[in-house]
């Protein structure tokens, strides 16, 4: 990513935090009672930033820097935001210490606010149970799902308890903010306003527990490219239940008539199900998403694929030429695991700038010692990662040992979780 | 990481939090009353002269108080509390923030700054 764009999140933040620190920091105030203020109105302005990185706009994430960088710094800005919202009730308590610890309690107690403090309290404790739901990875995901709601009723709570305490109009545009950005995503993303209808039109079974959907569009075509990903929301159609829900694919084939083929393996309960996936069931799209194999990189690339990770290579290929001479290693546990290995053979014929090296590895990693070229192969290379996050992490950290610098190394985690 | 923050951050703050809750079963009640006969009377046009956020009186249900030293501590904006000072307040004491009334909190903290009656005209 070019340096000037990756500042533009940071910077985006900073004007969002700034901007209702700025108009409500109390000059004439004591110390820690003006700590208690603008720690609470840090929290806001940080909760803004993350609720505007949860908006799945594809132009925004790509001058944002991708939907994953959106979406680790909106689960990062918001555990920030409830850490420093935690202190805004405490330094109200110690502004008051000094007159009693009797004092410093009461400004807190429940049982002795009135509407502003308990609405206070009461997006707190939506704030910690819905920020500690999200982080554990261990819930299922409907529920994980349903959970963040609590987050939504947090914001709802915390404008509350700000407009009674009476809010100045020179920040009213704050929590109108905030209620624009939750709104852009449930009406947008959540409800699909921003979603275009597909219809599955061919399905086929690459390999074991794993299903590839070609979908044609009803409407005008997403302008994908390979490397790129998409949200589906699979509809239901003659016995077939998609649940409607969007999850992320890799694009893994693009037509010239706007289809978009998904290459989807069994991992979870929704790929699962999507492995009885018939034609004529709709799927709407958002997208598309991503910037992988769309660096601006010249010369010879490395391109590293662990099992399902071959669907963005297998879309560059099917989409042809290669504009450089390319090394493709794939890896995959067996070769009923080895999806499209007989069209990667055959496009490999017609490739003069292909070579590539299919390796089974059975379980367990595999011996990526062996399996990676040697440093002096991969002087000059741009090396492009895809697979397991394990996978990625060993390969990223022996690349760099091998002397690849870490701006050469491309990956996505595709980690929304 | 940001696991660890929040159950760190969370941790610590139910710590504070019922560390405070037990100082304020330990300490003695702070908000003692002030006797009403030994107040003094004072005419609204007394009440007036204090008018200023450095100087800050108000006349509230019959009471006369002096919250200058309170005036930093209050919730909202100062912007929403000075207008009072010098002032008949207790309309506005009553129904703050769209009529509500204020908390049970305020209504024991209020008679720490009573320094006198409202003479009767």
């Amino acid at each position: 990513m070019p340096p000037a764009a990756s500042l533009r999140l940071p910077l985006l933040v900073a004007l969002l935090v700034g901007l209702p620190v700025f108009w409500a920091f109390p000059d004439e105030l004591p110390c820690l009672r003006g700590t208690a203020i603008v720690t609470g109105w840090i929290g806001c302005g940080l909760l803004l930033a993350s609720l505007l990185l949860m908006v799945r706009e594809p132009g925004l994430a790509s001058w944002l820097g991708g939907l994953e960088r959106m979406y680790l710094w909106h689960h990062r800005l918001g555990v920030v935001a409830y850490l420093v919202l935690l202190a805004h009730p405490l330094a109200l308590a110690a502004a008051s210490w000094g007159e009693g610890p009797a004092l410093a309690w009461a400004i807190l107690s429940p049982w002795q606010q009135s509407w502003p403090g308990w609405l206070g309290w009461a997006s707190l404790l939506c704030l910690m149970g819905g920020t500690g739901a999200a982080l554990a990875r261990r819930l299922p995901y409907g529920a994980w799902r349903q959970l963040h709601w609590l987050l939504a009723a947090a914001i709802i709570l915390g404008l509350a308890h700000l407009l009674l305490l009476g809010l100045t109009l020179s920040l009213v545009w704050a929590p109108l903010l905030a209620i624009a950005f939750i709104a852009w995503r449930l009406l947008r993303s959540d409800l699909g306003l921003a979603a275009r209808p597909y219809i599955v039109s061919q399905v086929d079974h690459p390999a074991d527990a794993m299903v590839e959907v070609t979908l044609r569009p009803l409407d005008s075509a997403l302008p994908a490219l390979p490397g790129q990903f998409v949200l589906a929301a699979f509809g239901s159609a003659q016995g077939f239940h998609g649940g409607g829900e969007y999850h992320p694919f890799t694009i893994s084939g693009i037509g010239s008539d706007g289809r978009i083929a998904l290459g989807i393996k069994a991992l979870g309960d929704c790929t699962r199900n999507l492995q009885a996936v018939t034609t004529g069931v709709p799927v709407r799209l958002q997208g598309p998403f991503g910037t992988f194999l769309r660096e601006d990189e010249a010369g010879p690339a490395l391109w590293v694929a662990g099992g399902i990770g071959i669907t963005p290579f297998l879309a560059a290929l099917r989409q042809g030429p290669l504009t450089g001479p390319v090394c493709l290693i794939y890896l995959h546990r067996d070769t009923r695991d080895a999806a499209y290995s007989g069209e990667l053979r055959a496009l490999a014929t017609h490739e003069p700038n292909l070579r590539w090296q299919e390796i089974t590895c059975g379980e367990g990693l595999p011996d990526l010692a062996a399996a990676l070229p040697a440093a002096e192969e991969l002087a000059g290379h741009a090396c492009y990662l895809c697979g397991p996050p394990g996978l990625i992490e060993a390969a990223g950290a022996l690349l760099q040992q091998r002397g690849v610098a870490i701006r050469h190394i491309h990956f996505e985690r595709f980690d929304f979780r | 990481m940001m696991r660890r923050l929040f159950l760190a951050g969370t941790l610590l703050f139910w710590l504070l939090l019922s560390a405070l809750w037990l100082a304020s079963r330990q300490s003695e009640p702070p908000l003692a009353d002030i006797p009403a006969p030994a107040l003094r009377t004072l005419p609204l046009a007394e009440v007036a002269r204090h008018a200023t956020p450095a100087d800050c009186w108000m006349a509230i249900d019959g009471m006369v108080y002096d919250l200058t030293a309170y005036l930093p501590d209050h919730p909202s904006k100062p912007s929403i509390i000075e207008p009072w000072c010098g002032r008949e307040a207790s309309e506005a004491y009553r129904t703050k923030t769209k009529g509500r009334p204020h908390s049970p909190e305020a209504e024991k903290l209020l008679p720490t700054f009573r320094i006198g009656r409202v003479a009767q005209p």
